[in-house]
C-alpha cells in the first residue's frame, strides 16, 4: 500500500498542499482531479520522490520512504509528454530500467522485445521514438514504466497529448494492463471522464487539500 | 540535483575563475588604484590617477578610437547585417544551407589569421590594395583596414543572429497584420522588427565587446593611429613597462566593457525563453526584383567574409610556390611552433572541457533546485549569478587578464600551468555557454522518468543527458579548441621563448624585415587556418544531425 501522511509544500511562499493524506492500496487505481497549478502533479512527484514536502511523508507496505531517492523507491511515473529518450531506440527505451536494475544488456533487450511483442509494438521495436505515432510512443511508455514491475505506478496525465479517439481505445489498455499488474496506481488528469474510466475512486485536489468526489 | 550536487560542481569553476580572473582583476585595481604616476599620482589638489586619464590627449584618444571603431562597426554590421539575414531567413535558393554553414567560418578562423587576410587583400601588396597604392590611395594608416577586420568577424555574427531571430517571428501574427491592412514593409516594422530587435541588440552588444576589447587585429591593422586600448596596454606593459598607466587603462576597459556586458546579460535573459512559435515558410524568389536581393546578399558575404580568406589562400599559394614560402615548413623553429600549438591546445580543451562542463551542470542543478520550491529565491540568484559568471572570461579581455596575472603571480609567468590556465579561462565559457543553452532546452522529465526508473543521478548523467546535450558538448569543445589553437594575447604576455605557438611565430615574421619573413607569415597563417578548421570539424562531426531531443520536440 502506497500512503502520504499530512503532506504540505509550499510554492512560490504560498501553501500548495496542506495537509494532503492519501492511501492506495495494490492492485487499485485512484484518480486525482484538479485544475492546472492544484497541486495535483507536485503531489505525484513528491510520491516518486523527485521533490521532497516541506513536511508529512510517504510511506510504502509500512516503510517510510520519504527520504529514499527516486530511483530506489522502485515506482515508475509516466510524463504528460511521455519522456522518451530520443537518442535511444524503441527497445532500448524498454530495457532502460532493466540495464539499471544490472539485467545484462543483451538479457534486458530480449525482456524488452517480449514485452513491446505483448504491446503490439513488435514492429517498432528498432524505430527511433520520433518516427512513432503518438498512441505507439504512450504504449512504449506504458511497457518501459511496467518492464522492471514496479511496486506502485504514477501516470502523469498519460493521455492529455493524444486525440480523442485514441485516448478513448488507450484508456480501456492501460486499465486492463494495470489491473493484470496488480499494482497501485495514481493516476493525475483534469478529464472526469478519464478518470471515471480508469479509476475505483476519485479525489479532487482543491485549496491545498484533497475533497472526495467518489 | 540536491543543492550539495550544486555547490560541488560549482566548486572547480568557482576556485579557477577566483584564482585566475578574480584575483588578477583585482590586483589590477590596486595597480590602478594606487600610487604610482600618471599624472603624478595620487597628490592633494590633484585628479585622482584614475581620472587622469582623461586629461592625457592621447590616450584619451585611444579610448575614444576604441569605442567610435566598435560603435561604427555595430552600425555597418547592422546595415548589411540585418537585409543579408532577412534574405537568408525568407528566401529558399539552392545554396541556402551551405552559405548558412560557412557563416560559421569566420568564428573558427584564428584573428592573426583574419588580420594577415586583410592585409593579403587591401594591403601595400594585397590584391585590391597594390594597385589603389598604385592609384595613389593608400590605405595605411587610415581605419578602413581595422574596420574591415572587424566586419570579417562580426558581420557573421549579426547574420546569424538576425536569423534565427526571423525563425522565431511568428507567422500566424505577420498573417493578421498582413489582413489588418499592413503593407509588407509595415508588417516588417510593426511586427517583424519589435520581434527580432532585442536579438539584434544582444548580437550587437556582443560584437561591441569583441571589437571594442579586440587585440590581435588592432595590433597588425590598426598601425600608430588607430591602435586601441587593448594595444596600448600591451605596448605600455611589453615596452615601456609601464605598469601604473596600463593599469588605469585596464580599469577603464574593465568598466565599459562590464557595463555593455551588464545590457547583454540583461538581454540574453529575455530571450531565455522565445517559446514555440510557428515560423515564417520561406519561399523561392521570383522576379528579377528577389534575384537580385539573393544575389545581393551572397555577393556582400563574399566581400566581407570569403574575400580576406581567398586572398590569405592565394597569397600563400603565391608564396609557397614563387616565393620563399615553402622553406619554412620544414624549419625547427616551425615544428615546434607546431608541436606546441597542439600540445597547448589538447591541454586548454581537457581542461576547459571539465570547468565548462561543471559549470553548465551546476547551473542545471541550482535551477533544478530552484524550481522544485517554486520561488527557490536562492537557488535561483545562485543559478542566475552562476549563469552569468561563465560570461566573465568574455567580459575581461585577455590582455586584461594576462596583465592581471604578470602582476600578481610574477613568479609564475614563465610556468606552463600558468599559460594552459589562461588558455583554459578562455576557452571554457564556450563549452560552458553552448552546454547550458542545450541543457536550458532539455525537458526536466527525460532525468526524472531515468530516476524513476532506477538509475542514479550520475548514471542519469552518464545514460540520459550527456548523449543528448553531447552534440552541444562538441559543439562548444569546437570552438573552445578554435580559441585555443588560435590564441595570441595571452601568449605574448606569458609565454616563454621555446614555447612559441603558430600565432607568435607568425607575429614574429611579421615583424621581421624582408619579403621571404611576410612570405613565411602567409605560409604560416595557412597552416594555422588549416589546423583550425581540421580541429572544428573534427570535434563538431557531421553538422546536419540534427539534435535528438529537438527532433522529438518539433513532432
Amino acid at each position: 500500500m502506497l500512503e502520504m501522511r499530512d503532506i504540505h509544500k509550499q510554492w512560490d511562499h504560498r501553501p500548495l498542499l496542506a495537509g494532503v493524506s492519501l492511501r492506495v492500496p495494490a492492485g487499485e487505481t485512484v484518480a486525482l482531479l484538479g485544475a492546472s497549478g492544484s497541486g495535483k502533479s507536485t503531489l505525484l512527484k513528491i510520491a516518486a520522490g523527485l521533490e521532497a514536502p516541506d513536511a508529512g511523508s510517504v510511506w510504502f507496505d509500512g516503510v517510510d520512504i520519504t527520504a529514499l531517492a527516486p530511483e530506489r523507491r522502485g515506482f515508475a511515473l509516466m510524463f504528460q509528454d511521455f519522456a522518451l529518450f530520443p537518442h535511444l531506440n524503441v527497445t532500448d527505451n524498454v530495457a532502460f530500467g532493466l540495464v539499471e536494475q544490472r539485467v545484462s544488456k543483451a538479457q534486458a533487450r530480449e525482456r524488452a522485445l517480449a514485452m513491446l511483442l505483448r504491446f503490439g509494438l513488435g514492429a517498432h521495436a528498432d524505430a527511433r521514438i520520433w518516427t512513432l505515432s503518438g498512441g505507439e510512443q504512450q504504449r512504449v511508455a506504458l511497457a518501459r514504466a511496467l518492464i522492471t514491475q514496479p511496486r506502485a505506478l504514477l501516470l502523469d496525465e498519460p493521455f492529455s497529448a493524444l486525440d480523442t479517439t485514441l485516448r478513448e481505445q488507450l484508456r480501456s489498455e492501460f486499465r486492463e494492463r494495470i489491473l493484470e499488474a496488480g499494482m497501485a496506481a495514481i493516476l493525475v488528469t483534469h478529464d472526469e471522464v478519464e478518470a471515471r474510466a480508469m479509476a475505483r475512486r476519485a479525489w479532487g485536489v482543491r485549496n491545498g487539500g484533497l475533497v472526495p468526489l467518489w | 540535483m540536491p543543492r550539495l550536487t550544486a555547490r560541488s560542481l560549482a566548486l572547480l569553476p568557482l576556485a579557477f575563475l577566483a584564482v585566475l580572473l578574480a584575483a588578477p582583476v583585482l590586483r589590477l585595481l590596486a595597480e590602478g588604484f594606487g600610487a604610482g604616476d600618471l599624472a603624478g599620482g595620487v597628490v592633494p589638489g590633484e585628479p585622482l590617477r584614475w581620472l587622469a586619464l582623461w586629461q592625457d590627449d592621447y590616450l584619451r584618444w585611444r579610448v575614444v578610437w576604441s569605442f567610435l571603431q566598435a560603435a561604427i562597426t555595430c552600425v555597418l554590421a547592422l546595415l548589411l547585417g540585418l537585409p543579408v539575414a532577412w534574405v537568408l531567413a525568407r528566401r529558399e535558393f539552392a545554396t541556402r544551407a551551405l552559405v548558412l554553414r560557412l557563416l560559421m567560418l569566420p568564428f573558427v578562423v584564428p584573428t592573426l589569421v583574419a588580420a594577415l587576410g586583410v592585409l593579403a587583400l587591401w594591403g601595400p601588396r594585397g590584391w585590391l590594395g597594390a594597385p589603389l597604392a598604385e592609384a595613389g590611395f593608400s590605405l595605411e594608416e587610415t581605419p578602413w583596414l581595422l574596420l574591415y577586420g572587424n566586419l570579417f568577424f562580426n558581420l557573421c555574427l549579426v547574420v546569424r543572429a538576425g536569423v534565427d531571430a526571423l525563425e522565431q517571428v511568428s507567422a500566424p501574427r505577420v498573417a493578421a497584420a498582413r489582413t489588418l491592412g499592413a503593407t509588407p514593409w509595415r508588417a516588417f516594422w510593426r511586427v517583424e522588427w519589435p520581434a527580432i530587435a532585442p536579438w539584434l541588440a544582444s548580437a550587437l552588444c556582443l560584437v561591441f565587446l569583441y571589437c571594442f576589447s579586440g587585440f590581435g587585429l588592432a595590433l597588425i591593422l590598426g598601425g600608430q593611429r588607430y591602435a586601441t586600448v587593448e594595444v596600448e596596454i600591451y605596448t605600455l606593459v611589453a615596452y615601456e613597462l609601464a605598469l601604473g598607466p596600463a593599469g588605469v587603462l585596464a580599469l577603464w576597459m574593465l568598466g565599459l566593457t562590464g557595463s555593455v556586458a551588464l545590457g547583454y546579460a540583461w538581454l540574453e535573459k529575455r530571450l531565455a525563453a522565445p517559446g514555440r512559435v510557428t515560423p515564417m515558410a520561406r519561399t523561392r524568389p521570383r522576379g528579377a526584383a528577389q534575384w537580385l536581393a539573393v544575389w545581393a546578399a551572397v555577393a556582400v558575404l563574399l566581400l566581407v567574409c570569403a574575400a580576406p580568406l581567398i586572398a590569405i589562400l592565394g597569397q600563400a599559394a603565391r608564396a609557397f610556390w614563387q616565393g620563399q614560402g615553402a622553406a619554412v615548413l620544414g624549419e625547427p623553429e616551425t615544428l615546434a611552433a607546431l608541436w606546441n600549438t597542439l600540445r597547448f591546445t589538447a591541454m586548454a580543451l581537457l581542461l576547459a572541457t571539465g570547468l565548462g562542463l561543471s559549470h553548465a551542470l551546476a547551473v542545471r542543478a541550482f535551477d533544478s533546485a530552484g524550481s522544485a520550491r517554486g520561488s527557490g529565491v536562492a537557488d535561483g540568484a545562485w543559478a542566475l549569478l552562476w549563469r552569468a559568471a561563465a560570461y566573465l572570461p568574455f567580459v575581461v579581455s585577455p590582455v586584461t587578464v594576462a596583465f592581471g596575472l604578470l602582476l600578481l603571480y610574477p613568479g609564475w609567468t614563465a610556468s606552463l600551468a600558468l599559460l594552459i590556465g589562461a588558455y583554459a579561462l578562455l576557452a571554457y565559457p564556450f563549452v560552458a555557454k553552448s552546454l547550458m543553452a542545450a541543457l536550458d532546452n532539455l525537458p526536466a522529465s527525460y532525468a526524472q522518468a531515468a530516476a524513476t526508473l532506477g538509475a542514479r543521478p550520475w548514471r542519469v548523467l552518464w545514460r540520459v543527458t550527456l548523449p543528448l546535450v553531447g552534440k552541444a558538448l562538441r559543439r562548444g569543445m569546437a570552438f573552445a579548441a578554435a580559441t585555443a589553437l588560435g590564441e595570441f594575447a595571452v601568449t605574448l604576455f606569458l609565454s616563454r621563448p621555446e614555447w612559441t605557438t603558430l600565432t607568435t611565430l607568425i607575429y614574429q615574421r611579421l615583424g621581421r624585415p624582408g619579403g621571404a619573413n611576410l612570405d613565411a607569415a602567409l605560409v604560416l597563417a595557412c597552416v594555422l587556418m588549416a589546423l583550425a578548421l581540421l580541429a572544428f570539424t573534427l570535434i563538431e562531426g557531421p553538422g546536419d544531425d540534427a539534435d535528438p531531443a529537438t527532433k522529438v520536440r518539433s513532432m
